[in-house]
């Protein structure tokens, strides 16, 4: 089963177009896993995972999703589909920022869009919870890297791949 | 070689020797962040990189990344995307996003041909290694959450606006565009413009 990279590169367009600050994962959970059954939720905590080790932005999951769905066609037009359109998005509007930025209506959907954001990364927090706390170990590697990652400034890859080796030894 | 369009510096940063922002420059410094920002932290790096090579004030960077959250999208590739096109215009924003991407998708490529093409799906080993991972990448976005969570809590009717988006998304599960329309268009009304401000 092979799903046609078009199909892939507007699905993931529209994902990428109703993320804000990064992983919106009930969203992709939904979409991937539920409707579009391109991915299973083992390949979506996986690739979640993955995309933390990786040099670069920690959503590159979404190529692993995109290669799971339709191979190496399929990786090349969810990343396309996930991060170009934005990402011109994002240039135009520093393009036209100098306007915008004395737009009375700015801090107002500015206020309006961080309890959106911030709702949405809770979601996707319980999402992910889900789909890796299955056991007693899991949930407490999960807060002892919060722990960790939170009072120390020990770098991030470290923890996930402590975690990791932690997780091979226990056969979690 | 194409000139900046803008002046990338403002003028209390005088005459730093330095070399004026090219869009193949910016591919190299955004290749850099990409490479060191190995498990979070792109926008920490990007200003480090940017301040040391003096093309982009402190002022300015928090006016773009401030910019980067509004836009839909992960904020780091937005990040780079507005900052290539402030100091390059569409070339530089091209390949500063080209730059931030590329050393992630080839390794995440690699990845992936690895553990999604096993026949008989990955050994138990990898699996829980993986596992593990996923746990850690859990905590990981928790405290990506709380900053964000902060300060929305800050914002008025923020956390009756947030609690409504997660209830919507994780327990009745409807679809993200109408329950992004609903919340934001009640923000917009708490936090409308008040007359004489």
């Amino acid at each position: 089963m092979s799903a046609d990279p078009w199909d892939i590169l507007l699905t993931f367009t529209r994902l990428g177009l109703v993320s804000f600050g990064g992983a919106n994962l009930p969203e992709i959970e939904r979409v991937l896993v539920e409707q579009k059954g391109w991915i299973t939720p083992q390949v979506l905590a996986g690739g979640f995972a993955l995309g933390q080790l990786m040099p670069g932005p920690n959503m590159l999951a979404m190529t692993h999703y995109g290669f799971a769905a339709g191979g190496w066609w399929g990786a090349l037009a969810a990343t396309a589909g996930f991060y170009g359109p934005t990402a011109l998005l994002s240039a135009a509007a520093m393009l036209a920022w100098q306007r915008l930025s004395r737009w009375r209506w700015l801090p107002p959907l500015r206020s309006a869009l961080l309890p959106f954001g911030a709702g949405v990364l809770l979601a996707g927090a319980l999402v992910l919870g889900r789909s890796s706390l299955h056991s007693w170990p899991a949930a407490v590697i999960a807060v002892a890297a919060f722990v960790l990652l939170q009072r120390t400034r020990v770098n991030a890859a470290v923890v996930v791949l402590g975690a990791a080796g932690l997780g091979a030894l226990l056969g979690l | 070689m194409p000139a900046p369009a803008l002046s990338p510096t403002a003028p209390d940063h005088p005459a730093q020797p330095q070399r004026p922002p090219t869009p193949l420059g910016l591919l190299q410094l955004f290749l850099g962040v990409a490479l060191v920002g190995i498990g979070g932290g792109l926008p920490a790096h990007t200003r480090r990189a940017l301040a040391a090579r003096g093309w982009l004030t402190d002022a300015a960077f928090a006016e773009a990344f401030t910019l980067a959250q509004l836009i839909p999208g992960p904020n780091a590739v937005n990040l780079a995307a507005m900052v290539g096109a402030h100091l390059c215009g569409p070339r530089g924003a091209a390949l500063a996003v080209a730059g931030i991407l590329a050393p992630g998708l080839v390794a995440m490529l690699a990845v992936s041909v690895v553990t999604l093409g096993l026949p008989g799906g990955l050994p138990p080993t990898l699996q829980s290694a993986l596992r593990g991972a996923a746990c850690a990448a859990l905590g990981l976005m928790l405290t990506a959450a709380v900053p964000v969570v902060q300060v929305a809590l800050g914002v008025r009717g923020g956390a009756a606006l947030m609690g409504a988006t997660f209830l919507a998304l994780a327990a009745l599960k409807l679809d993200l565009l109408p329950v992004l329309a609903v919340v934001v268009a009640a923000g917009l009304l708490l936090n409308r413009p008040r007359s004489g401000e």
